[in-house]
């Protein structure tokens, strides 16, 4: 028996983390027709990035923490791309070789403060069905997903948020996928299952303090960039209901 | 003998004109670029000839290229230094918007595009991979479209009608200054007018000069305005084709 007990400081550091996450607001994606659409409500800083050409991130956590990660994943992207091709930046080299075996080593690290962070990374396919998203935990553990993806500072509502996304049967247009992005995001904000409140009226109460964060990364776009971020106009309609 | 000689260790030895000649086939050149105002934004029009020394090389080459949404570069030149150098500004641009989730501003754009010309300085100086560029922007805070020509070291001019570069571009100097002064300001013209003026200079610009093909070959144009880039259609072009190559 030694005095450290390096299992017990890890679950240590991961209820620190857990604890930290368990408020923070959640990110939805989702394919629709026109591209992949990322969604989040915030009261602070700005949570949905771009990283490289078909790729886009977004996530919770401490800010400074989400930052670290996120220019990470540019210098990797970047590089990678001026070194070879833009083609062989993909998601799995960024989350699976850059940024997995970077949080785990510092997660592992007895004496580093872990990354308050869980992240959700995306990647735009000529066809919806080819779209690939990656849920990156602060430990490093990673997760692949199809037609959309949800993370949420608590499993249950990260689950409950995928059972709102599993409704849709077909590939939605941007205007019917904002909706129920805003329905998911509010499962995930707050159990309703307790209150029994519906999700409209919810809503209408978050965004009376936060800001709703939107932006798509285009599936086929005559700009240089297909990443853009969602405009008041872009929202209107689907928001119009709640505020 | 030398010493080396004696141990068998021979130098490969290049004749003076087969070197002259191995350097020219190793460095392929583009040709005419040209980049005209119009009352939307900037015109870039270029033929599509590459040449090595003195043989056609490619007659396909793209010359004006995209740096980003806002800024088209035409390069004359050495292809290769060329194309490397607007791979990495591409890739500049984007790595700073992306990373400083701000544009870098048109001044740090032309500010990029000096220092990678003063960092093939060295090459030109020995006769290989030197080139000159023209930059067209649409500069979103004046609301027009500005053009930047630069030397080979990178010192950068900005033009407040025309920037042409290349082997054909000395020879038609002139034409562009009769254009403004006979006829109106480039900046006044509508794109079509500005459009069949420098594919007239570039049909002119080939009957004067061997390395750039004129128009028989559809030529590449695009502009840039407030809308973006813009490839001009195939259309357009073989109208204006047909209509000039009958004059």
């Amino acid at each position: 028996m030694t005095p450290y007990n390096w299992q017990q400081t890890l679950r240590q550091k991961a209820d620190y983390v857990e604890d930290r996450l368990k408020e923070g607001s959640p990110v939805v994606a989702l394919s629709t027709q026109e591209g992949i659409l990322l969604l989040t409500v915030r009261r602070g800083q700005r949570k949905i990035f771009e990283i490289y050409d078909r790729l886009a991130f977004s996530g919770l956590g401490n800010q400074s923490d989400l930052e670290a990660v996120r220019q990470l994943a540019v210098d990797f992207a970047h590089a990678e791309g001026f070194q070879r091709s833009p083609d062989d930046v993909s998601i799995q080299r960024v989350v699976g070789v850059a940024l997995s075996p970077a949080l785990k080593r510092g997660f592992s690290d007895p004496l580093r403060l872990p990354l308050v962070f869980l992240g959700l990374f995306a990647q735009v396919e000529p066809t919806p069905e080819d779209d690939l998203y990656y849920l990156l935990n602060y430990d490093g553990e990673f997760s692949l997903h199809h037609r959309y993806a949800a993370a949420a500072g608590r499993e249950a509502s990260r689950v409950e948020m995928e059972q709102v996304l599993s409704e849709l049967k077909r590939v939605p247009k941007l205007e019917a996928a904002l909706e129920i992005a805003l329905r998911a995001w509010v499962v995930g904000r707050s159990s309703l299952k307790e209150s029994g409140e519906r999700w409209e009226e919810r809503l209408t109460q978050e965004l009376r303090h936060g800001r709703l964060e939107a932006a798509l990364l285009e599936r086929d776009s005559r700009r240089d960039r297909r990443f853009r971020m969602l405009e008041d106009r872009d929202v209107k309609t689907a928001l119009s209901r709640f505020i | 003998m030398s010493l080396l000689e004696a141990q068998g260790i021979r130098f490969p030895t290049v004749d003076a004109d087969l070197r002259t000649h191995q350097v020219s086939l190793v460095d392929v050149h583009g040709t005419t670029v040209i980049a005209v105002k119009f009352d939307q934004g900037v015109l870039n029009v270029a033929d599509r000839r590459a040449t090595a020394g003195n043989a056609i090389f490619y007659e396909e080459a793209e010359k004006i290229l995209k740096l980003d949404d806002e800024t088209l570069i035409a390069i004359a030149g050495s292809y290769a230094a060329a194309s490397e150098a607007v791979r990495f500004l591409q890739h500049s641009f984007k790595y700073y918007a992306r990373s400083q989730l701000q544009e870098m501003s048109l001044e740090g754009k032309l500010h990029e595009v000096s220092r990678v010309l003063g960092r093939a300085l060295p090459g030109a100086l020995q006769g290989i991979g030197g080139f000159l560029p023209i930059v067209s922007a649409f500069d979103r805070e004046k609301r027009e479209g500005r053009i930047f020509f630069y030397d080979a070291m990178g010192a950068r001019f900005e033009s407040r009608e025309f920037g042409a570069a290349g082997s054909g571009a000395e020879r038609i100097r002139g034409a562009f200054e009769y254009i403004v002064r006979t006829k109106r300001p480039f900046r006044q013209m509508k794109l079509e007018e500005a459009l069949r003026e420098t594919l007239l200079l570039l049909e002119i610009a080939a009957s004067l000069d061997t390395a750039t093909s004129g128009i028989r070959r559809l030529p590449s144009a695009k502009t840039v305005t407030a809308d973006g880039v813009q490839e001009l259609s195939e259309d357009l072009l073989r109208a204006l084709q047909r209509e000039l190559l009958t004059l």
